[in-house]
Order: C-alpha cells, then sequence, then structure tokens
C-alpha cells in the first residue's frame, strides 16, 4: 500500500513536489496504511494545478482520459452496455472459478494429498459398498500398497451440560484417523494407539469451530471430561481452525472407534468407510489391483460373508467432489460460454464504434494528430472502459458469490475456502481488457494513404472490412446462444419429469423433525419407547395437526438404513446376497400420515404391539415381487437381518417410495411396528407431522411441546417434505437458474448483434436500395432481402450451434433426468425459439430499408 | 488579509524556524492549533504563498531518513511579515472593545 501511493505521487506529480510529499511520508515510517492513503489522495487533489506542470507524458494521458471520459459520456448507451457486458463476464467467470477451484481443483489441505484415497467394496454391478471392519484390517495387513489406514463410522452424539442439549455431527474413528491425514491437533495431542480398544475408548477431539460455540475457546478444557449421550468424555485434543475436513465435511467431533471383536466387527457389517494413505509410488491402479487380489482370497476364505467381488481405489481428492462435480462442470462450461459471448460482444461493440469514428479520426489526422497520439487517445479510452468494467466485475462478482454459495447443494466440501479469487479475476479480466483494447485499436490501424478515401467517403464505404468480422461474430453468438438454450430446456425439462416423479407418498403439507433420545435415562428400549408414545400423544393434541407419527427414517431425509431381508421359510445359501430393503420402524400411524397406499392387506393398528403373539410386517410392492415373483406375499413369512430374528407374517403390501432421492432407482422398503422392533431401539427418530395448513408454521409449536415432554432432547433437520425434495433437486436448480440467465443473455446479446449488423448494413446501403427502388423493387422485395441476409448470418448460427450442443450437452448428462441429451424436442424448440427472436431482430432494419426515399437517398450525394 | 491556512503555515515556519518543511510545520500546526491538515494542503498553502512572495524556500539536503529524498525549506520574508501584522492589527481593532471573551489571554 505504502509502495503503491509512492508510486502514485511520483507519477502524477512533478519531481520536487513528489520528492517532498513522498520523503515527508517516508520520514514517518511508523504512521499507518489509512494515513498514507490519506494523505495521498490530499496531496493529488490539493496540487492538481501543480501538476498541470509535470512531465508532459503523463499529462497528455490524463487528458486523453479526460477526453475519454467525456466521449463515454456523450455516448451512454454505448457506454452501458460495454461496462455491463464486460462487468458481468469478468464477474460471472471470476464468481463461478471461485467456486470450482477451491472445491474441484486445489490440491487438498493435507500432506502429500495425492497418496490418499478411500477403499470401498465393489459389487457385482460395479457400485460401492463400505467395507467390514474385520475387512479392513485383513486389507490393510495384508496391502503392502497402503502405508497408513482409518476406518471412519458416522457419529451424531448428543452434548449435554453447558447450555441446551445440543446434537452434533461427528465421525467415529480409528486412533490412525490424523496420522493418516497428516494433520494434528492444534491443543492437546492425538489419539493414542492404546485408546483404540473397548472400554478405554472414551476420548473425544473437538473441531475448532465446536470448540469455540460450544466452549467458548477454553483452552483448559483439554483433559477435562465433557457430558457426551449422558456419559463423560475427555477432550484429549482441539484440531486448528485451519483443518479442512473432507472426508466428512460436517463432522465437528471425533471418538475414538475402539473396536475389537464386539459383533459388528463382522465382514458383513458395512457400516465403516475407509480412508488410505499409499505409499509413495504406488499407482493408484496398482493399489486396486493388489486389494482385489487380497479381496479374492477373502471371498474364498469366507464365502458366506461377501457379495462383492473386488474392491475400488478411488482418490480423496475425487471422492470428496464426486455428488457435486456434474453442477460444478455443468456450470463451469456454461460461464465459459458466457465469457465467449461476452468478449465476442465487447469486440462487435468496439468495431462497431470503430467504424462510426473513422471519419472523426482521418479529419484529426488530416488536421496534424500523429500516429501516436491517435494510439494514446484510443489507448486511454480503452483502458477507462475495462476500469470501469473490471469495478463492475468485482461488484457483480462480490454480489454473486455467496449467493452462489448460498444456493450450493449442503455438504459441500471446502464451502469454507470459497472466496473472491483474486489470481481469477485478475486473469479474467487482462484478457477481456487485452481484447478490447486491440479491437480498440482498429481505427488507428488505417494507414495515412487511405486518408483521402476515408474523408471523401464518410463512413459509407469506410467500414467494409469490419462488416465480415461483424458477421462472424454474430453467427458465434447465435451458435453460442443456442448452445446454452439447448443446455437450459434439456435441465429444465429434467427437473419437470423428476418434480413429476411418483415419490410413493404425498409431499405436501408435511412437516419432519429429528429428536435424539439419549443419556442414562433411555438405556431402556422401553424407556425410548414411552417417550415416543409421548411425544405422538402430545403433539396430536397441538390445534393445526391431523396426524402425527414417529419413525426411524423417512424417505428423502438422507438416511441409508437398510436390512437383508429374506424368506423365512426358504433361507438363503449366502446371507449376503439377500435383497436388502430400506428399514422403516414406525409408529402404527406412520403409513396413514405420509400417505403411502396400502396395495392389498391391511395397515398396522395400534393392536400390532409388543405383546401379540403374531409379529407381523408390511412390504413395499418391490420387495414383494422380488422376494415371491409371481406370487401373494401376504401371509408368508419374513426374516429381517438375522436368523435368530422371529418370523414375521406380511399383513399388507405397500406402495413403493423412492427413499433416497428423486432420481433413483426404486428402492424396496418393509415396515415393522415400533413395539415389534426386537433389535435394539433408535435413539434417534423422525417425527413426522400432517397438518391441514402451512407445515412451516406449525414447527415452532411442535417443538416446543415436545421439549416440554423431556428437554434434554435435541431437535433437528426440522424441515418441511417440500423442503426436503427442494434440497433433493438443489443442484439442478442451481444449474436451471444460471443456464437460464446465461441463455436468456446470449439470445439477447446475439440479436442485439443481428440488429447491429443489419442496421449498419442498412445505413450503408441507403444509397443502393435507393436506386433499387427507382429501378422498379417493391418494398417487400428490399425486405426480403435483408431478411434473407439477417436469415443467412442466424442459420449457420443455428447449424453451429446444434452442432457445440449436441457435444455439450454430454457434458450435463449427471443433470439430466428421463431425457437424452440429444433430445429432438428440445433441440426444435429451440431453434424455432431463435429463428423466431433472430427474425424479430431482423425486422426493424428490413422496415427501414423499405422506407427508404429513392429520391432522397439519390439526392443526398 | 491573508486566509486562515495561510495564517497557519505561515507562523508555524517562523515557529519552526530553520529547516521549515512538511514534517515540522505539520506537526507544530497539530501540536499548537490541534489542526490535522494534510500535507497536499500545507504544500498547497507554502506555493501559493511562495508565488505571492510571502515566504522563500530553497532545497536542503537529502537526508537517509527521507528515503534519499530532498527537503525544501521555506522562511518567511519581509513582506510575508507585513501581511501578519497587517492581518493581526486588522482583527484586533475589529474585535476591541467587544465583550465576548476575545481579550489576550
Amino acid at each position: 500500500m505504502r509502495r503503491l501511493c509512492i508510486r502514485l505521487l511520483e507519477a502524477l506529480l512533478p519531481v520536487d513536489l513528489a520528492d517532498q510529499i513522498v520523503g515527508d511520508l517516508v520520514e514517518q515510517p511508523d504512521r499507518g496504511g489509512l494515513w498514507i492513503c490519506k494523505e495521498t489522495i490530499a496531496a493529488l487533489w490539493h496540487l492538481r494545478r501543480q501538476r498541470a506542470k509535470g512531465e508532459e507524458r503523463t499529462m497528455r494521458f490524463i487528458t486523453d482520459l479526460r477526453i475519454a471520459a467525456r466521449l463515454l459520456r456523450r455516448s451512454p448507451g454505448f457506454a452501458a452496455v460495454s461496462i455491463l457486458t464486460l462487468g458481468l463476464a469478468i464477474g460471472a467467470t471470476t464468481a463461478i472459478f471461485s467456486v470450482i477451484e477451491p472445491v474441484l481443483l486445489r490440491p487438498l489441505p493435507y500432506p502429500d494429498p495425492g497418496r490418499l484415497a478411500f477403499i470401498w467394496e465393489r459389487d457385482r454391478d460395479g457400485s460401492r459398498d463400505n467395507v467390514g471392519f474385520a475387512t479392513i484390517r485383513d486389507y490393510a495387513s495384508n496391502a503392502r500398497s497402503i502405508e497408513r489406514w482409518a476406518a471412519i463410522g458416522s457419529w451424531l452424539p448428543t452434548l449435554s451440560g453447558n447450555g441446551d442439549p445440543e446434537r452434533v455431527n461427528g465421525d467415529r474413528v480409528s486412533a490412525t484417523y490424523f496420522h493418516t491425514l497428516g494433520v494434528h491437533p492444534a491443543l492437546g495431542r492425538d489419539f493414542l494407539p492404546d485408546e483404540d480398544v473397548p472400554g478405554r475408548n472414551q476420548v473425544v477431539i473437538l473441531s475448532h469451530g465446536l470448540w469455540q460455540r460450544r466452549f467458548g475457546g477454553d483452552s483448559t478444557l483439554v483433559g477435562r471430561p465433557i457430558a457426551i449421550d449422558g456419559n463423560p468424555m475427555t477432550v484429549v485434543g482441539v484440531m486448528p481452525a485451519s483443518f479442512d475436513n473432507v472426508v466428512s465435511p460436517g463432522a465437528e467431533i471425533w471418538r475414538v472407534l475402539g473396536y475389537t471383536n464386539q459383533p459388528w466387527t463382522c465382514r458383513t457389517c458395512h457400516h465403516l468407510r475407509m480412508v488410505v494413505r499409499l505409499r509413495a509410488g504406488v499407482e493408484m491402479g496398482a493399489a486396486t489391483a493388489e486389494l482385489d487380489r487380497i479381496h479374492a482370497q477373502l471371498v474364498q476364505a469366507y464365502p458366506k460373508d461377501y457379495a462383492s467381488v473386488g474392491s475400488l481405489v478411488v482418490p480423496l481428492q475425487f471422492e470428496a467432489t464426486r455428488e457435486f462435480r456434474p453442477a460444478l462442470m455443468a456450470l463451469g462450461v456454461a460461464v465459459l460460454l458466457v465469457l465467449l459471448i461476452a468478449v465476442s460482444n465487447v469486440v462487435n461493440l468496439q468495431l462497431a464504434r470503430a467504424v462510426r469514428r473513422e471519419e472523426e479520426f482521418a479529419i484529426r489526422t488530416a488536421l496534424g494528430a500523429g500516429h501516436m497520439r491517435l494510439l494514446g487517445q484510443l489507448l486511454a479510452e480503452g483502458l477507462l472502459l475495462s476500469a470501469l468494467g473490471g469495478v463492475a466485475g468485482v461488484a457483480v462478482a462480490l454480489v454473486t458469490i455467496p449467493l452462489l454459495v448460498s444456493r450450493l447443494p449442503a455438504g459441500l466440501p471446502r464451502a469454507g475456502a470459497i472466496h473472491l479469487d483474486i489470481g481469477a479475476l485478475a486473469l479474467v479480466t487482462a484478457l477481456i481488457v487485452l481484447l478490447s483494447l486491440v479491437m480498440g485499436l482498429a481505427p488507428a490501424r488505417r494507414r495515412r494513404g487511405d486518408l483521402g478515401v476515408a474523408l471523401r467517403s464518410g463512413r459509407r464505404l469506410a467500414s467494409g472490412g469490419h462488416r465480415a468480422t461483424r458477421a462472424g461474430l454474430v453467427v458465434g453468438e447465435v451458435a453460442l446462444a443456442v448452445m446454452l438454450l439447448a443446455g437450459a430446456g434439456l435441465i429444465a425439462k429434467s427437473l419437470l419429469r423428476l418434480l413429476s416423479v411418483n415419490i410413493g407418498f404425498e409431499p405436501t403439507h408435511l412437516l419432519s423433525m429429528e429428536i435424539n433420545a439419549t443419556g442414562p435415562r433411555y438405556r431402556d428400549d422401553q424407556a425410548i419407547y414411552a417417550n415416543h408414545r409421548r411425544v405422538l400423544e402430545e403433539v396430536s393434541r397441538l390445534p393445526g395437526v391431523s396426524a402425527v407419527a414417529i419413525a426411524n427414517q423417512i424417505p428423502l431425509g438422507g438416511n441409508v438404513d437398510m436390512y437383508g431381508v429374506w424368506d423365512a421359510d426358504n433361507p438363503p445359501t449366502n446371507p449376503e446376497l439377500v435383497p436388502s430393503g430400506d428399514r422403516y420402524v414406525v409408529s402404527p400411524s406412520y403409513l396413514r400420515v405420509m400417505s403411502i397406499p396400502i396395495l392389498s392387506g391391511r395397515a398396522f393398528t395400534e393392536a400390532d404391539n409388543a405383546d401379540t403373539a403374531v409379529k407381523v410386517a408390511l412390504v413395499s410392492a418391490a420387495l414383494a415381487q422380488k422376494l415371491w415373483p409371481g406370487q401373494n406375499a401376504i401371509g408368508k413369512r419374513l426374516t429381517i437381518g438375522s436368523p435368530t430374528d422371529p418370523p414375521r407374517t406380511i399383513i399388507g403390501i405397500t406402495g413403493n417410495v423412492k427413499h433416497r432421492a428423486l432420481d433413483a432407482n426404486v428402492t424396496q422398503q418393509w415396515y415393522v411396528p415400533e413395539g415389534q422392533w426386537r433389535q435394539g431401539a433408535d435413539n434417534q427418530a423422525v417425527v413426522v407431522v400432517r397438518t391441514p395448513g402451512d407445515p412451516a408454521a406449525l414447527a415452532a409449536s411442535v417443538r416446543k411441546v415436545i421439549a416440554s415432554v423431556d428437554p434434554t432432547q435435541p431437535i433437528v433437520h426440522v424441515a418441511t417434505m417440500e423442503q426436503l425434495i427442494a434440497a433433493s433437486t438443489a443442484q439442478r436448480r442451481l444449474a436451471l437458474v444460471l443456464f437460464a440467465a446465461f441463455a436468456g443473455a446470449a439470445l439477447l446479446l446475439a440479436v442485439t448483434g443481428i440488429y447491429g449488423v443489419l442496421a449498419g448494413s442498412v445505413a450503408e446501403r441507403t444509397r443502393e436500395i435507393g436506386v433499387r427502388s427507382a429501378l422498379g423493387a417493391t418494398p417487400s422485395q428490399i425486405i426480403g432481402s435483408i431478411l434473407e441476409q439477417g436469415g443467412r448470418l442466424a442459420v449457420l448460427g443455428i447449424v453451429l450451434g446444434l452442432i457445440g450442443a449436441i457435444g455439450l450437452t454430454r457434458y450435463l448428462r449427471a443433470l439430466l433426468f428421463g431425457i437424452a441429451p440429444d433430445d429432438p424436442v428440445t433441440l426444435v424448440s429451440v431453434v424455432l425459439l431463435i429463428g423466431a427472436v433472430t427474425i424479430a431482430g431482423c425486422l426493424i432494419p428490413a422496415m427501414r430499408a423499405a422506407r427508404v426515399d429513392p429520391s432522397r437517398a439519390l439526392r443526398s450525394e | 488579509m491573508l486566509g486562515e491556512l495561510e495564517q497557519l503555515v505561515l507562523l508555524a515556519v517562523l515557529r519552526v524556524g530553520d529547516d521549515a518543511y512538511g514534517v515540522p510545520v505539520h506537526r507544530e500546526i497539530h501540536r499548537r492549533a490541534g489542526r490535522d491538515l494534510t500535507l497536499g494542503t500545507i504544500y498547497k498553502t507554502l506555493s501559493r504563498m511562495e508565488a505571492k512572495g510571502l515566504v522563500a524556500s530553497h532545497l536542503g539536503a537529502p537526508t537517509p531518513e527521507r528515503g534519499g529524498k530532498a527537503t525544501r525549506c521555506y522562511v518567511v520574508t519581509a513582506q510575508g511579515k507585513r501581511s501578519l501584522q497587517t492581518t493581526f492589527k486588522m482583527l484586533r481593532r475589529m474585535s476591541a472593545d467587544l465583550d465576548v471573551g476575545l481579550e489576550p489571554t
């Protein structure tokens, strides 16, 4: 800042004066930067008269700038369009790049990040699955390509004491976790290997954010116990604020896994993820090959424990962004197109202006202005425009980035690292400025020899050379508009299809929230169920509540909780190959509240409780079809999860629901009444409320009532079902909004481009048109010839655009749903739209041509 | 009649004596009058007064703590002193016998 100020003073003030002020500034080094700025500005302002006596070159440039400013003020239309185009292009490109760069491109903030990878079990169909704990241990001890490894399971603890109970996101990790990533706590210590056993694993590490938020950054916290799920656990460390958690973006607390040989250390319990650091120099491919070999040996040794056929090694960087890559890549492509359009538009504007000013420059040359003088003038104009465009661009980027961030899908890794990317801003600005400068200099390129021609002919002949360039640019703009419109159309259509998908339940007027029963009072399953009953009772009494239910999970709530199920009277040979179904342990009212149809049989009643001898279940139509193809499933007996589970009689078939996402394949569901579930009550449960009115308005009162039942249970994820559906389509919505905006801008620019070219051409051809009509051409013939000229440009642009669109939309495939990337209906509508709009753009110049009065056109020369 | 800025700067130059350039003049005005003028204002006033012949200047020696830049030191000319006298006489005559707390303290 100091140096910049001194430079400014030295550049803009006469040497003697600058020396005095700079000397005075340097002499007081302990004054702040703000003071220096103030002094500099004051000096430049107060001594502006003295500046006039300063160096001539600097002065001339300032004069040029002043003239340029006056010129811009005199053609506000040109100035506004140029600055706006520059600003939008610079701002949008910078904003999107600022999002993409940290999320997709920047190396992960860990030492040697290229060696970090996730390992998954690979199923028959190539899809991934979590890795069982025993398998993780076998992989780790047998694979030479693995240097360090860690197992990660999700954990949702409730913190109590120190204010309201709060449920936080966390991870259960093996003690090697942070060591594997290569990060260390800022306070305290890492987990110790001998803490990774049952009984000794009551230790946690906190994120910097949680430590600050809940514990006020108390540095004496390390070594002290805090209450977690009602148990004391010792805080051994706090991670640094700079720790960017890519493995689980939301996790704020970590506890040691402490597995040795509990029931869930089996090969078939797929609830853990495995992250490894590969040995230096080991390629991902080599690691995959080695793990595949080890996996094959494991399958051979334990044939009943594996459904998977191999393993997958996925770089951490790729895995972390897998979900968001399609939307971000599509945005990247879209913004590149916008940049192209903006550049071509700026070039087009400059050319148009150059044409209009050739006469002016010819006169100035004739009056004795040197080539350098004219160049300097144009340079000043270009710089002024670019500077204003750059300022507009920064403003656009500053407004857009937070807007983009707020609309980004939840759970985006490294979202905290997103801010204005100065490098990108500089690069984009430099590119656009350079281009507009080069093009802006066009009028000065005219040789002296042409001077006579230029002076004599005025604007009529002078612009011929630029017309081809401008026509080319217009063709390009039409093509880009076609591509963007095709993208927007495809995404819009996908979104419509997606929203009209039958999700299997009635999402309107539904409110959901998650409750959590933790602590010593809920050790007993019956206590949890009693709590649920009281919650149901109290909530159902609220005015505006027509029905209420509790379930362990709900569709589109983001949970994946599946159990293997099979025909109890026909047990499978390999239990790992049985179909899985989404587990729904529910209060009897659940299906009614969700409006999930009963296709045959009956729903649960209050009588289906713990006391009845016959245990019952409902299955979705898809699961019934899978287990008993072509038969009536009602009355069949179902085993869930483990052979020791008592067989359950199927009493009804329900409609299928979309459990994971609107665009996911249909999964299979089974339902069991809460009282009859004997494999452990769920601490977390979802309360679903149906109301005839606005569900969001009910949230506060439902919360209050649940808190009144037990104030220690945290309530999280309060959302209406429609919000959950919106979240499930967030990526596509974002892409659609941006594509539509970009496509609209592209269309507008293309039309103004065509209009500009034709209007210029009509103005130049006034005499020719006059001659034609004098010789008997009818107005319709003249209109036809102008339309033909515009039509040729539009058709060429559309053809190129269609080719481009077919190439581009391939990148959109991941965002499309139920529609092919070359969907003919979309492409035809785009072509019709562009055709109609461009013809409209041609009409005004064509009408103007038809109104040319031959006698006046001929006499005017 | 001198302007307010001119009075302040002239008096400050007189007070500083030798070596009256930007920094000490600024400091003097700040310390005595409590006015935090910018250096630009001071130099602008000085150069205007130099044009009117109220001050004269000469280049001083460059010093390392100024980054090798020379100082330009100002002295008040006889005409400058006369202008000050005139201004102050005028002020005194205007304020004489006014009971509004303008007496010298």
